[in-house]
């Protein structure tokens, strides 16, 4: 499973620069910082993926399939193409909802949804390798060497409904994201760069 | 006799003071706006003087980035919700929407159109279910699925949608701002009423108060912008305050400064303010009376009442010539003094009239302050003067200033290419002459107002141009008018006559419509059954649903919620400021947008049982009524000075004495009205007014001019006296007047400037164009 589009020779000479350890696999240094000052290099990246959700009220898991984009620092786009067109796209503050071809759309402000903001935080937050920003909001745990990490965020707020979010990666590409929620509910997306 | 109107006099003095003690002063705007014709326009004016609406204040923050003023907003919001004098501050932020999304998910099978007969059989229920699974695979299906066992029928977000489609503000950073960013705005409604002066005064400081402690702390230039009704109330309370306050006294320094240079006695200065203050007294105490309260304004247009009422004191005095033994009087004058006292009450009265009531208030106060002023002056001041009494010390001047105005005769030619100037100017212009604005009209400045347009827009309250008011006799009749009126603008909608609108039910529908829909959810077992039926083949959890088989049921047995349910939401504010009761009256109003087709629209409303619905254009309606108060202003103003001339005519007993007395208020006229077109571009009816002034008081002067010379021409003494007293009493008058001149309210600036500057020009006019000048220097 891989991974984000990049600027590969560019990144890996970041994440070369960012941890000369690495160059001796010495997994034992591989940090978060580490990862998050070679994430900070990526420009841009896109993805196809495929996410399910395990909703309580359903008996089998929901299935949405389509592109996501990324440009740092904080656009974000996720363009929906099964089973229905949609596209959700998160630019610095405001998150933009177009269903129906663009004939309906919502605009919010991440604070009027505080639902969708730890999530959204925790995704953006890591593309961008805003160490800062996570920190504030999450308490941040990473596994695995650096060829195949899993990076765990979770809320210090414990009203959030997001219990936590783990995203895995090899390297500066993404691989997945699953986000658990308190009430049970779980999504699983899976990433794999064009 | 003297003595005996000494006591009536000291009576009736004190019968004023004792008035004037009971007296409630006021500041009611609308006063100075005129009485609305049409029940729906009284409606408004009504729910801006006691609804809801006059306790909100807008508040915006500027001159900052934005980022930083919606900080500054969310820290002004908590100090203010903090504050017990303040009922719901609003500013988008999640605080303020958590009430209203628990008021709607509670009540969500009362406020739902949806909710008919049918709508929870299996084939429609069936048909939600499948919308709920379309939406929890969206993207906003994070957001939504909290609410899906609940509300599988999706209840919930179609209220709240149909909700903020009515005009919601933008957001930035997570609260309300302008679309430009330039503003972070905030709502605050205080708990106080919107009439209660002093509280609304305190409620502001305490906004600013809160607000300069933010931005103390931060520092910079960022300002806190303040609009509503109860912001102008007290605004203009203030203005009209401080404008009263000064006037009254410049007023009354000058006109004392000036008798005492003609006087040179403080026991005559003294005695010459006797008229004056006993004018003021009476005028006060009449309003009073009539009105039952007194206005600030009114009490503004005092400045003038002294410079008027002074003169009758200064023509008794320095005109007064007693024999040794003999009390001084204004016998000899009075015939004359008689005239001018009734061609200025001709004046005062189209005031009086007139639809205004704050007019109404200035000709009561004026023409009370006058009668009391020139009885006092006749019957009273004589008393308190010494036998034989005669000014000493007036001749040599007087003797110098009536050659010097004999000279004014030079002017006529200037004169008389100037009037022509102006009326060729004045024919040029004839097209377009008035301010058609009604806001012209209103005693709040204008960029207050523009300011209150302009954070109102932005808050999202519609664009008022078109409104649909339903009347009936009471509460739940306008609601269910509202219903049906409402269920033909679905129609219109789709036929695309209208864009959107608003209606108070979407907030409390009637009684009549929430027994309805509690009638239409079935019982718990055939929900239950329904419910199971319509699941099979979908891939929800069969017990997926429970919470809503069980708050469905227990809908059903709810009552149907009152005005009071609503109490604390924004649904509430939004409710009051659209429903509202007038004596036995009921109004509703639904506001719509975009309207393309009134005609069809208007057709459209069909015949209700037991309500009215009329489609109103607020433009047109307020346009209509801003030229029917300007006809009748016209129509006042034309039949008053008619009657100025028909009176002169009258009492001269010659058509062209009458004439030399008009010829130079006509001048003056035309040329005051010229200037003020050249400087100012347009007129509007408080000028109208204030021309009416120039007649009635310039028609005083030129009185004298062509008889008080008259009379005095034999001693070259007394004609001076006279040119004397004449020209202190115009200085009065222009006092008086063009004090108002530099008023802040536009009522009160609007008459000054006229009179003041029309003041001046008639005595030039009537000066230059006097016969008996003439005739001297031939």
């Amino acid at each position: 499973m891989m991974l984000f589009k990049r600027r590969a020779f560019i990144g890996s000479l970041a994440a070369l620069a960012a941890a000369p350890l690495a160059c001796f696999g010495a997994a034992e240094d591989f940090s978060v910082p580490v990862l998050m000052a070679s994430l900070a290099q990526v420009r841009s990246a896109r993805a196809h993926f495929v996410e399910k959700r395990y909703l309580s009220v359903l008996r089998k898991p929901v299935e949405t399939m389509g592109v996501l984009l990324y440009e740092a620092p904080g656009r974000l786009e996720k363009l929906v193409q099964k089973p229905k067109p949609e596209r959700m796209l998160l630019e610095g503050d405001v998150l933009t909802l177009e269903t129906d071809n663009g004939r309906k759309r919502k605009t919010m402000s991440l604070a009027e949804i505080p639902q969708l903001a730890a999530l959204v935080g925790a995704l953006r937050g890591t593309l961008a390798g805003d160490m800062e920003m996570l920190a504030r909001y999450f308490t941040v745990s990473l596994d695995g060497p650096q060829e195949r990490w899993r990076l765990t965020l979770t809320p210090m707020e414990s009203s959030s409904l997001v219990r936590f979010v783990r995203i895995f990666g090899a390297g500066v590409d993404l691989t997945a994201v699953e986000v658990h929620q308190r009430d049970g509910d779980r999504s699983v997306m899976l990433m794999k760069k064009n | 006799m003297g003595r005996f109107f000494v006591v009536a006099w000291l009576g009736f003095l004190l019968a004023c003071g004792a008035v004037v003690t009971q007296t409630k002063f006021s500041a009611d705007l609308s006063a100075f706006l005129p009485r609305s014709p049409t029940p729906a326009q009284q409606a408004l004016v009504e729910q801006l003087k006691d609804g809801v609406v006059s306790r909100l204040v807008l508040a915006g923050i500027r001159g900052a980035p934005p980022g930083h003023l919606a900080q500054y907003n969310k820290a002004l919001a908590a100090a203010l919700r903090a504050d017990a004098r303040f009922a719901a501050v609003s500013n988008g932020e999640e605080v303020t929407q958590t009430k209203d999304r628990d008021f709607i998910f509670a009540h969500r099978y009362l406020l739902s159109p949806k909710l008919a007969p049918g709508y929870f059989e299996v084939p429609r229920l069936k048909a939600s279910l499948e919308n709920a699974l379309e939406l929890l695979s969206s993207e906003a299906g994070m957001l939504a699925k909290t609410l899906v066992a609940s509300d599988p029928t999706g209840e919930v977000l179609r209220i709240a949608e149909a909700l903020s489609g009515a005009g919601a503000p933008a957001m930035h950073a997570g609260v309300w701002s302008s679309r430009d960013l330039s503003y972070s705005l905030l709502l605050v409604q205080t708990r106080a009423a919107g009439f209660d002066m002093d509280a609304q005064q305190e409620a502001i400081a305490a906004i600013r108060q809160a607000f300069a402690k933010i931005a103390g702390e931060a520092g910079g230039g960022v300002r806190l912008d303040l609009a509503g009704p109860g912001v102008f109330s007290v605004l203009t309370r203030d203005v009209i305050k401080g404008d009263a306050e000064r006037f009254a006294l410049v007023a009354s320094i000058l006109v004392a400064l000036m008798l005492w240079g003609i006087l040179r006695s403080f026991r005559l200065l003294a005695l010459g303010l006797l008229p004056v203050g006993s004018g003021l007294l009476a005028g006060i105490a009449a309003v009073s009376l009539f009105h039952g309260e007194v206005h600030g304004i009114t009490l503004g247009f005092g400045a003038t009442l002294i410079g008027e009422s002074v003169d009758y004191a200064i023509y008794l005095l320095v005109q007064s010539e007693a024999r040794v033994g003999e009390r001084a009087s204004l016998r000899r004058l009075w015939p004359m003094l008689r005239l001018g006292v009734l061609t200025s009450i001709c004046g005062f009265s189209a005031l009086f009239f007139s639809s205004f009531p704050g007019l109404a208030q200035l000709g009561l106060f004026s023409i009370a302050g006058l009668i009391a002023a020139v009885l006092v002056t006749r019957f009273v001041l004589p008393e308190f003067l010494p036998l034989g009494y005669r000014l000493s010390g007036t001749d040599k001047a007087g003797a110098y200033l009536y050659t010097w105005l004999g000279r004014a005769r030079t002017l006529r030619p200037w004169l008389a290419l100037g009037t022509g100037i102006a009326i060729a100017f004045l024919i040029h212009r004839s097209g377009n002459i008035w301010q058609d604005e009604l806001a012209s009209l209103s005693p709040v400045p204008l960029d207050a107002q523009k300011l209150d347009e302009r954070l109102r827009g932005e808050l999202g309250a519609p664009d008022v141009r078109y409104l649909i008011v339903v009347s009936a006799q009471d509460e739940q009749a306008v609601l269910e008018g509202s219903e049906a009126v409402a269920h033909s603008l679905d129609e219109a909608k789709r036929a695309g006559w209208i864009a959107g609108y608003d209606a108070p039910t979407q907030y409390l529908p009637s009684r009549k419509t929430q027994l309805a829909r509690i009638a239409s959810i079935p019982p718990a077992q055939v929900l239950q059954r329904n419910l199971q039926e319509a699941l099979i083949g979908m891939p929800f959890e069969p017990q997926a649903f429970a919470p809503f088989v069980e708050e469905a049921a227990a809908a059903a047995r709810m009552q149907p919620i009152e005005r009071s349910a609503l109490a604390g939401t924004q649904m509430a504010l939004r409710y009051e400021s659209l429903v509202l009761q007038r004596e036995n009256q009921w109004f509703a109003m639904l506001p719509l947008t975009q309207v393309t087709d009134a005609a069809r629209l208007s057709a459209q409303l069909a015949p209700m049982p037991n309500a009215q619905a009329v489609l109103l254009d607020l433009k047109h309606e307020t346009d209509g009524m801003y030229r029917g108060y300007r006809q009748e202003i016209v129509l006042l103003s034309a039949a008053g000075a008619g009657i100025i001339v028909l009176l002169l005519a009258a009492s001269l007993y010659s058509v062209k004495r009458a004439l030399a007395v008009c010829l130079p208020i006509a001048m003056a006229v035309v040329l005051t009205i010229a200037a003020l077109l050249w400087f100012k571009h347009t007129l509007t009816i408080f000028n109208l007014v204030g021309v009416l002034l120039v007649v009635a008081v310039g028609s005083n002067y030129a009185l004298f001019f062509e008889r008080g010379l008259k009379a005095g021409q034999d001693e070259e003494s007394t004609a001076g006296r006279t040119t004397v007293s004449l020209l202190a009493a115009t200085l009065s008058t222009v006092t008086g007047f063009g004090l108002l001149g530099f008023s802040q309210v536009p009522v009160l600036s609007a008459i000054g400037t006229v009179v003041g500057v029309g003041a001046i020009l008639s005595l030039l006019c009537a000066a230059a164009l006097s016969p008996e000048f003439a005739k001297k220097h031939a």
